[in-house]
């Protein structure tokens, strides 16, 4: 919380948040590229939202061209969903601001579709996956090799939106994958920094609350 | 911000969801109907559900005598939480009816509603059909709890508090005994009745 200075000790922070609760919910996401400093070929993202001012819901948004102007079938860029004004909302206030995302014109161009089936599977503990079909469209997006969980905290200075507080716990995937119609995107899981720590751009993070913070 | 690094130095020991209800005919009585409800993401045991139901908390009785039971879909979970969580929670440690309460094995549950306004847990097995009601629900506040301020007092706790004012426990159709009472969390007033999300144990490195 931005009133309290860093690295004070543990039993001084806050215990009751004095921000807003934006949501919460599951936020994991797959970023694919052809090396380590090249833009980015494929980005797969999902919510599965338990708490908004709009409801609940899952969202799964693909882009196999991010920076092309295009939906589909011209391009893999796909957004599916159960609740189309949390969807707006979640793009609007939170993914066109996350840094892989920001500025990426499949993000605007990209086709929405109704979701027709969704599946989770897997345990958590080796590999999870989610899989989304509407309109004879199957959007699949695969984590492998899942590692330890960790918690991680974050303040507006350090939040990928910038704006917010956010409780979360992530699970590192050596590696994943996204497909559509079974076949996968270009690129591949690359490292990069973390807070400091090598981490996969393949990651689970579950249990999240985004909070804005108090005036 | 509240940590020198974003990233925390402890151990995720669960993470998940875990509303409850906690039920008393004389706000300065013992409960006299319980519910814990857990959605379980991650655990050292794996994924599942899991709920503590106490139809008669004071009472070491168990089926078919009372619904004095716990049902969940992966057994090991349900005897991981009663050793390392339940049992550590100073308000159902020494209930006789969860010392006798047996392991139900779920056949169907899933959740209903919107926490914004009325939500529910659905939960049944081949001979329970029980429905927990949170009514009357309050604004979200986020937590992030050091141990001692916990119940068990050993794990640090991220959670979502929703309060609930109108809670009900019905169990085969009918709804048990008992209203919510008053109780302060954190410094703050709340009800005996609440959705946890976004829950999460951290054990302090």
């Amino acid at each position: 919380m931005k009133n309290i200075t860093a690295g004070v000790h543990m039993n001084e922070r806050i215990p009751v948040n004095p921000g807003e609760v934006e949501w919460a919910g599951d936020n994991p996401g797959i970023y694919l590229r052809d090396s380590v400093d090249g833009p980015w070929t494929g980005l797969g993202i999902f919510f599965h939202v338990v708490y908004s001012n709009y409801g609940r819901g899952q969202t799964m948004i693909v882009l196999g061209a991010p920076n092309e102007s295009l939906g589909y079938p011209q391009a893999n860029n796909i957004c599916m969903t159960n609740n189309r004004p949390l969807t707006d909302y979640l793009i609007r206030d939170f993914i066109s601001k996350f840094p892989s995302f920001k500025g990426q014109s499949g993000l605007d161009a990209m086709t929405r579709m109704d979701v027709e089936s969704h599946v989770s599977e897997g345990d958590m503990m080796e590999s999870w996956s989610e899989t989304m079909t509407s309109q004879g469209v199957e959007m699949r997006m695969q984590w492998q090799q899942l590692g330890q969980p960790f918690a991680v905290e974050v303040t507006p200075e350090t939040c990928a939106t910038g704006e917010h507080d956010m409780y979360s716990v992530f699970l590192e995937a050596k590696q994943g994958g996204i497909s559509v119609n079974g076949k996968d995107l270009t690129g591949k899981v690359t490292d990069r920094l973390f807070f400091g720590k090598q981490m996969s751009t393949a990651f689970l993070a579950i249990s999240e609350t985004w909070v804005k913070p108090a005036e | 911000m509240p940590l020198k690094n974003p990233l925390h130095p402890g151990t995720v020991v669960w993470t998940g969801e875990n509303p409850g209800i906690l039920l008393k005919d004389d706000p300065d009585g013992p409960f006299t109907s319980i519910a814990l409800f857990f959605r379980i993401f991650y655990s050292p045991v794996g994924r599942g559900t899991v709920l503590l139901l106490l139809q008669k908390p004071n009472e070491a009785v168990t089926l078919p005598t009372a619904a004095n039971v716990v049902i969940t879909d992966n057994k090991a979970l349900g005897e991981y939480l009663l050793e390392t969580f339940i049992g550590k929670l100073p308000a159902f440690a020494t209930l006789p009816g969860c010392q006798s309460a047996q392991i139900e094995m779920m056949t169907e549950g899933y959740p209903e509603g919107d926490p914004r306004s009325c939500y529910k847990e659905i939960v049944r097995t081949a001979n329970l059909d029980v429905e927990l009601v949170w009514d009357g629900l309050g604004k979200p506040v986020a937590l992030e709890l050091p141990a001692e301020l916990t119940g068990g007092k050993e794990n640090e706790l991220y959670s979502l508090l929703v309060e609930s004012t109108r809670p009900q426990i019905i169990v085969n159709g009918e709804q048990l005994p008992g209203k919510p009472v008053e109780r302060v969390q954190a410094g703050i007033k709340t009800t005996t009745a609440f959705l946890y999300f976004s829950e999460t144990w951290i054990h302090p490195a």
